[in-house]
């Protein structure tokens, strides 16, 4: 009975889909795929009969020029062929909508190359790049990844021992808010980047095929892995707290530095040019440390001090000695990065990224200058045994951790920049501002320069 | 590669199909006989919340559209919370009796979730037929949990507890894409296959 159970429930650990409306089947060429030869047409293969409508399969090049003729319907009407204009090398967008049988408007996006290889989805003709909604959206991501990161770092490292009832209520809830912060917000983060490449209103938007987005773009695999990963985080944080086994805290505590990682696989350290394992390894170091002490001094004000009152001095000396540790973290790797995204001092004042990077550095002071508060003044206070020093921390403490905060905001703007260009030819520059021009003419909306690997 | 739409069903449908067999002993022996060994406490709340864990890969892994992918999402955090949450009470972390509703909240919002997703009317084809089904019976069905709040210990709420989770077991046993639906099928949906 018992193996019967086992089998049963890893058969089901297979998944599939479930798909009750019309889904896009076959596309030719394929996402993202590279063709040698000039294709004579576009063709999308459906799971159901659909109705053309006008303009149901636009191409258009990578300055927004439309390649295709008028679609029309083959095969009983499962197959919509655009033809093809003789195409001249380079970069293609497909934009497709159709009419399932239950009247809803079933859309998509996708690219390819011919002679070239096709930029992802999210760089796709009229994608226009990173919105306000998704600095905010990413924002939020870093500070449910710092409840989570922080929130185990400060239990384990710094707290160790058993915390009292109440507090460790609200460290199990606070640090499971934060996984399912985590997942729900990637989400919408995921939701919003395929909003910007699919470029189509919300109602439209819900009947849109993310596919080529979620399979084909580091966007969309850092999507699976962390959303899984949350989710197996989430389950890990549950059974520690049910049968309160702090082993599994250590096994959540690791997967939740793995899943740091996944940012810093899929943002400007992987994919820009100059990148490698080195800008790789300091933007997950510089990730990591950040999260475990902005999240660290959040469970400090919230759980340990005001709950903990036996464990408040020990726990508040050894986070001041780690937060030492993760500060000088931080700081290297965030140097190293600016040097390598910076090549040239003056791009701090002349480029964006060099603007929003001064704005962090500022709030990244006023952050050290508190925490420096904290280990030169509180510290031998605390230390000496100063009762009355340990009253007001938890205030101060989370005063810290809120500059900590506007640092990670300034962050998620930061890593949905664009870092100026290293060592392209003026040529180059003068080609992109020409495509530049045309897109804000042609899509009303204001583009940025990408690299082939974009942000 | 992905597998047809309609094992992923049958794969779920057994899941819930053990789910509903463990409530329906429960509810025939009675909850002191049934618990005898203490780890059949665990059983259902433990496997609703495994359910809940495995509703993610498919969330992620298949996404022909938004409103799919955001269904299958509402699943699997519902199904996490309303397992976690019997689990805490059986454990004893958890106390008030009130935390039973994370059952029926959890119904509700899969119902509407099944509701809100399925894109075709009622007779478009049989899938499409089980999903409105399904979605009326999670709605509906959640008075179920919501009366066993109330009444923990009866049998007849018990036994309908079991039955609304085989009846699911059932209808996505019978899911099949682009299958007719007493003797019908919407010509808009496609040559039958499978």
């Amino acid at each position: 009975m018992r193996r019967l159970a086992v089998v049963a429930l890893l058969a089901l650990a297979f998944p599939a889909a479930a798909s009750a409306h019309a889904t896009l089947e076959h596309a030719t060429p394929g996402f993202q795929q590279r063709v040698e030869t000039s294709p004579r047409a576009v063709v999308l293969g459906f799971d159901q009969r659909v109705t053309v409508l006008p303009g149901t399969i636009r191409v258009v090049d990578a300055l927004g020029r439309l390649v295709s003729a008028p679609a029309h319907p083959e095969f009983s009407g499962r197959h919509v062929v655009a033809p093809l204009h003789r195409l001249a090398r380079g970069p293609y967008t497909v934009r497709w909508h159709v009419l399932a049988g239950d009247g809803h408007v079933v859309s998509g996006v996708y690219t390819f190359g011919f002679g070239v290889a096709a930029p992802p989805p999210t760089e796709a003709y009229g994608a226009s790049g990173p919105t306000r909604s998704e600095h905010v959206v990413r924002w939020l991501y870093f500070l449910a990844l710092a409840l989570v990161t922080g929130g185990l770092g400060c239990r384990l490292l710094v707290v160790r021992g058993v915390l009292p009832p109440r507090a460790e209520k609200r460290f199990f809830l606070l640090t499971g808010f934060g996984a399912l912060a985590a997942i729900d917000i990637g989400i919408i983060g995921f939701i919003l980047r395929a909003e910007d490449a699919l470029q189509l209103p919300f109602a439209r938007l819900l009947y849109g095929d993310l596919t080529p987005i979620a399979n084909g773009t580091r966007v969309g695999t850092a999507f699976v892995v962390m959303t899984l990963g949350f989710a197996f985080l989430a389950a890990l944080l549950f059974l520690a707290w049910l049968t309160d086994r702090t082993a599994l805290l250590w096994g959540a505590f690791a997967l939740a530095l793995l899943l740091t990682s996944g940012l810093s696989l899929s943002g400007h350290s992987a994919a820009d040019a100059g990148s490698s394992w080195k800008s790789e390894l300091a933007d997950w170091v510089h990730l990591s440390a950040a999260s475990i002490w902005i999240g660290g001094l959040v469970q400090l004000a919230v759980v340990v001090l005001p709950l903990a009152p036996e464990l408040r001095r020990a726990s508040f000396l050894r986070f001041s000695s780690l937060a030492t540790v993760l500060v000088a973290l931080v700081l290297a790797a965030g140097t190293y990065l600016s040097i390598l995204r910076l090549p040239h001092v003056h791009d701090l004042w002349t480029t964006r990224y060099g603007h929003v990077l001064l704005v962090k550095l500022g709030l990244v002071a006023l952050a050290l200058a508190w925490g420096a508060f904290h280990r030169l003044v509180a510290v031998p206070r605390v230390a000496a045994g100063g009762e009355g020093s340990l009253a007001s921390l938890p205030r101060s403490v989370l005063g810290e951790s809120i500059a900590g905060m506007a640092v990670l905001l300034a962050a998620a703007v930061l890593v949905d920049s664009k870092p100026p260009p290293r060592g392209v030819p003026a040529q180059t520059v003068a080609r992109k501002a020409s495509t530049l021009a045309t897109k804000t003419f042609v899509s009303g909306r204001t583009p940025r320069l990408r690299t082939a690997a974009g942000p | 590669m992905q597998p047809p739409a309609e094992h992923v069903h049958w794969l779920f449908a057994t899941g819930f199909l053990i789910l509903g067999l463990c409530l329906l002993g429960e509810a025939i022996v009675g909850p002191d006989v049934w618990r005898t060994r203490a780890w059949r406490a665990y059983l259902w709340p433990g496997i609703a919340f495994t359910l809940g864990v495995l509703m993610f890969p498919v969330m992620t892994f298949f996404t022909n559209s938004t409103i799919h992918m955001l269904a299958h999402g509402a699943w699997a955090q519902a199904l996490m919370f309303a397992g976690a949450a019997e689990l805490g009470l059986v454990r004893g972390k958890l106390t008030s009796p009130w935390w039973r509703l994370a059952m029926a909240f959890a119904f509700l919002v899969s119902g509407t979730a099944f509701l809100v997703h399925e894109q075709n009317a009622w007779f478009f084809q049989r899938s499409s037929f089980l999903h409105h089904l399904m979605g009326w019976t999670l709605v509906i069905g959640a008075a179920v949990p919501l009366a066993r709040c109330v009444r923990p210990r009866s049998t007849a709420f018990g036994g309908a507890f079991a039955a609304t989770f085989l009846l699911i077991a059932v209808m996505l046993y019978c899911d099949r894409d682009l299958a007719p639906i007493f003797g019908h099928l919407s010509p808009l949906a496609g040559v039958q296959h499978r």
